[in-house]
């Protein structure tokens, strides 16, 4: 098998050869390439089973504050030896020359060793010699280490071939006396293969097609908005066109004028999001409030107040924006459609949000069928990839009849209820001059999104997190 | 919606004809039934609230009945006109409570499933139909316990009596304090010094609605004879209301007879049918069929209503309990589940029309695959956000909100002034994610004004430690250039709570100030625990390359 190698991997290669087991950092002191890459040359050659690595830990020791003063001036417990060669001392008295830290490890040290005697008088504790040490095997022991550390860094190996081990574990329990450096490195070498690669037949201007690359981040269009787009172009082609609206909206274009009567639960705070003391200025021309009233008293018999009918809402659909086209334009044919933001007074879970996509479409016409709308919900869900439909009946306030699409989803194994549709009752046409059947169907946009994206928290779309955006699959 | 729990072992019963499991859950959704939940034997449905009959298994099987050819047409009601039942009207009632309606309901019985159904039934009615108990109420109690004739007239709140599921005397003051019913309900009497009540000719309390019934006519499985009562504020809803039950027991298989209701306007319930005549032929074109007369009938019976064709047009006649049919659309909706949904076969309209998308939506298009074009992920925030994220994170000047009433979230409050803050938020949520980090977003910003403005605006972010004011200036000149041709500016802007002092500018395009750009202020950035650089710009789109 011929390999192909990176120049760096072939450096190190070259070096290893003839120099075999090298550090990472020995390796970049040779080649002369920095660190990060013989590390990664190192592990590709470790993929290519061409380099073995072993982690070795080195330990070496250098003299801490403490080590490096003892060097200097003695350590302290030889120096307080001194100072009571010529007879007692009192605590005081050596205190004036031994300070601190010094002092208690001074005393607690020669204690130890045995070399001082401590007697309590009535005028303190005095010090005294035991007996002198000055050339006792014990004296020289520990500046002997300390000596031959000095103020190098010696490897553990050193003082283990010298005889300094013990010395060293007993003064590391001094404090800042002895430093232990730890260093982990990794020693590199050639696996068999390795050693035996002619570098001067590898062909030169060969590269490592093979190798992995790091990931690139594409910048790119939200995810739910490609879903969002792919919908309105699927309109488009259906024959539809676009309209939009306000997403606040006077609660007379949002309920009233849908027939929806003001003591409706789905009017309540708990459902719908009033904006706080907002009131519309203008909700509509005379006429259609007028008549609107009157299907309101006439159809649910009740006293029909304009000022709820102003109270300011966030849309809680698009019909709002429908509703208002066609009661302006009054088209005796068309075909148009309305997306955006909707909003519910929910609290946010898995499967629900306060504020969503949805997308509502209509088809105005004197020979429309509800066969015809059925037909077109089929082809706006193949265009979309969903093959797999029927049809449930189903109740929503202004339209009859009311007919729910059930789609097949392949992924979870079940029917999923998608979007509704139906016709426009009469009692919301009729007040608003509208005289030819309408007929819509729509829903929520998040739910296909969803199953397109495999998701099953909605909030998702919304968390904007980077590592999501960066890998989600475009095209689902 | 509301939700019925249904033993499919006894919805067999209730059908006959040995109908079998499978059948019935394959019928139930082309009645408008949503299957919840499915156990061995126990099927949970999710019903209409415009069809209060399907609140109990009764009404859903006389529907399957029809939908499965076991039995067609209407239900007749079988009244008997004898008896001293009589309820009198005190005018006392008319300012509070105007209302009452009743039947006597005889020789039934109850076990403890049609009981469990009937009290479910009630709540379900009470909640939509009677908004809560407001504008109509049911008491269901044993007739035994009755004398008649029955008076509904008002009393004070001092009257005392033992309500349902209690041994001991009370208040009406101490059931409105005391018990959970009196809490929930009490504040549709209002502040009113009578309350409306129910008093048998023995001077013993039925009933104190709409809050509860006494304890002495407690209806258990032993009762066999009952009487319904309902009270409101709307003679029609009320009695709405009541024919929904009176069909319920028809199919618990109770005998009814006629309560004499008088007084103060009021009258005895009369559950007459009503009689809609339409000509076939639109029904046909509306669905996109051609079935002959005798077979929109036919489609009719199965959804329990009872028609005759008169020439070419067809007389339906619909059951008082029916009133959610409004008109001849209703009737189509009959038909169509008559016919079953699913026997429906999409068609393809022939269209000449020709579909466009908004200039809006397009244009915000090529902004979007402009930005991405630069390097910038899009993301999306909610335009309903907080107090948090626009004003407290970023010291921004709060006295211009809009906000919500009520909501659920705190986290969504009011309605956001300026898209920058929810990238913040962005770059925030996504420390831990390689840099640099380039964000963008178009959407909606809101301001006070007649009564609302509702601005499309764009606004975009670049977090690294290298970045600087030029880069970001150059996306926003390359980006106005490029995709509209429009030459913009940025001028000096001595301060802004956003940006750092000396490093933010004002955007100027065709000579009007259109927003800002800058490097973000480092008190900001801490807020949002972001620890690079970060500049943007926000900039108002509508007015500038579109309305």
């Amino acid at each position: 098998m011929s390999h192909v190698l990176h120049d760096i991997e072939k450096q190190i290669v070259k070096l290893l050869q003839s120099t075999p087991n090298l550090t990472e950092e020995q390796l970049s002191q040779k080649t002369t390439l920095s660190m990060d890459q013989i590390r990664r040359g190192v592990e590709w050659l470790r993929q290519k089973k061409l380099a073995d690595v072993t982690d070795t830990t080195n330990i070496s020791y250098s003299l801490g504050k403490n080590g490096l003063d003892s060097l200097k001036n003695g350590l302290p417990e030889r120096r307080l030896v001194t100072l009571v060669q010529d007879g007692p001392k009192t605590f005081d008295e050596i205190r004036s020359s031994l300070h601190g830290l010094d002092f208690n490890a001074a005393i607690a040290n020669a204690k130890k060793n045995d070399w001082i005697n401590i007697e309590k008088t009535d005028t303190g504790s005095k010090i005294s010699l035991k007996q002198n040490p000055i050339g006792n095997s014990t004296w020289n022991t520990f500046p002997n280490t300390i000596d031959f550390i000095g103020e190098k860094k010696v490897s553990a190996e050193e003082a283990e071939r010298l005889h300094y081990t013990g010395t060293i574990s007993s003064l590391i329990e001094r404090p800042d006396f002895i430093i232990k450096h730890e260093e982990k490195t990794k020693t590199v070498s050639l696996s068999e293969t390795g050693k035996h690669i002619d570098l001067e037949k590898l062909d030169s201007g060969a590269i490592d097609v093979e190798a992995d690359v790091p990931h690139v981040h594409a910048a790119r269009i939200h995810p739910l908005k490609d879903t969002i787009n792919e919908i309105r172009d699927t309109f488009v082609h259906l024959g539809f066109t676009e309209i939009t609206g306000n997403l606040s909206q006077s609660s007379f274009w949002n309920f009233d004028a849908l027939f929806t009567p003001q003591d409706h639960p789905a009017r309540e705070l708990q459902d719908t999001f009033y904006l706080k003391d907002l009131n519309a200025k203008q909700l509509a021309t005379p006429t259609q409030i007028k008549n609107v009233s009157n299907a309101h008293k006439k159809g649910w018999r009740y006293y029909w107040d304009i000022q709820e009918a102003k109270k300011m809402v966030l849309r809680t659909h698009t019909t709002c924006v429908t509703i208002k086209h066609l009661a302006d334009k009054k088209p005796d044919e068309a075909r148009i459609f309305s997306l955006g933001r909707v909003f519910r007074n929910e609290k946010l879970s898995f499967k629900h949000l306060a504020e969503f996509n949805q997308v509502e479409g209509v088809v105005v016409g004197k020979h429309i069928t509800l066969r015809d709308l059925m037909g077109i919900q089929k082809e706006f869900y193949r265009k979309i990839g969903i093959t797999k439909v029927k049809f449930w009946p189903t109740f929503f306030p202004y339209t009859e009849p009311s007919l729910q699409s059930m789609v097949y989803n392949e992924k979870l194994g079940k029917w999923i209820e998608l979007f509704g549709m139906g016709i426009f009752r009469p009692e919301v046409t009729k007040p608003l001059g509208i005289t030819k059947p309408v007929l819509a169907w729509g829903g929520g946009i998040e739910r296909i999104a969803m199953l397109k994206f495999g998701l099953d928290d909605v909030r998702e779309f919304y968390n904007n997190n980077l590592s999501w955006l960066r890998t989600a699959t475009k095209c689902q | 919606m509301p939700v019925v729990e249904l033993s499919l072992s006894r919805l067999q019963k209730l059908i006959g004809k040995n109908t079998n499991k499978k059948q019935i859950l394959d019928s139930l959704p082309f009645l408008g039934l949503d299957i919840e939940s499915l156990g061995r034997n126990i099927v949970r449905v999710e019903y209409s609230p415009n069809r209060p009959d399907y609140s109990t298994d009764f009404g859903i099987a006389l529907g399957l009945q029809g939908i499965l050819g076991v039995s067609k047409g209407m239900l007749r009601l079988n009244i008997r006109k004898k008896g001293n039942y009589e309820i009198k009207v005190d005018s006392s009632t008319s300012k509070i409570r105007p209302f009452v309606t009743g039947i006597i309901a005889r020789n039934g019985s109850l076990d403890d499933e049609a009981v469990k159904q009937i009290i479910n039934m009630q709540e379900d009615l009470h909640f939509g139909l009677g908004r809560k108990r407001k504008k109509s109420s049911i008491g269901i109690h044993d007739l035994d316990r009755i004398s008649f004739p029955l008076k509904y007239t008002t009393t004070s709140r001092d009257h005392r009596f033992v309500p349902l599921n209690s041994t001991k005397e009370s208040s009406i003051s101490e059931i409105l304090q005391d018990s959970e019913v009196g809490r929930d309900y009490g504040s549709i009497l209002g502040q009113s010094t009578k309350v409306p009540i129910i008093i048998d000719a023995k001077g013993q309390t039925i009933s104190f609605p709409p809050i509860i019934n006494a304890s002495l006519t407690t209806v258990t499985t032993k009762t066999k004879n009952i009487l319904v009562e309902v009270t409101g504020i709307d003679k029609q809803s009320a009695e709405d209301m009541l024919s929904v039950v009176v069909m319920i027991l028809q199919g618990a298989g109770f005998q009814f007879s006629q309560m004499k209701v008088s007084g103060s306007k009021n009258s005895t319930p009369s559950f007459a049918t009503r009689t809609i005549t339409f000509d076939a032929d639109p029904v046909n074109k509306i669905l996109g069929l051609s079935i002959s007369g005798s077979k929109l009938v036919s489609c009719l019976k199965k959804c329990r209503l009872d028609a005759v064709m008169k020439g070419k047009k067809i007389q339906c006649t619909i059951p008082r309990y029916r009133f959610d049919i409004f008109g001849g659309m209703d009737i189509v909706e009959e038909v169509a589940l008559g016919y079953g949904i699913d026997n429906l076969k999409p068609a393809w309209p022939a269209s000449v029309h020709i579909g466009e998308k908004n200039a809006t939506s397009e244009k915000l298009d090529s902004i979007s695959r402009l930005m991405t074009g630069f390097g910038f992920m899009e993301t999306l925030n909610y335009t309903l956000t907080s107090q948090r994220i626009l004003h407290e994170m970023t010291n921004r000047d709060s006295s211009q909100i809009i906000s919500v009433t009520s909501s659920k979230s705190q986290e969504h409050t009011i309605l956001r002034d300026s898209i920058l803050p929810g990238l913040l938020e962005n770059l925030s949520k996504n420390i831990h994610e390689t840099y640099p980090q380039k964000f963008f977003e178009s959407g909606i910003a809101f301001s006070k004004g007649s009564p609302i403005k509702e601005t499309t605006s764009l606004a975009c972010v670049t977090a690294s430690e290298e970045t600087n004011f030029s880069e970001m200036k150059a996306v926003l000149q390359s980006l106005l250039r490029i995709g509209f041709n429009i030459k913009c500016e940025t001028k000096t802007l001595s301060k802004h709570t956003l940006f750092s002092q000396g490093r933010v500018a004002e955007i100027v395009a065709n000579k009007k100030t259109v927003g800002y750009i800058g490097e973000l202020d480092s008190k900001v950035l801490e807020n949002f625990r972001i620890r690079t650089k970060v500049v943007g710009f926000e900039i108002k789109l509508s007015g500038l390359i579109f309305d």
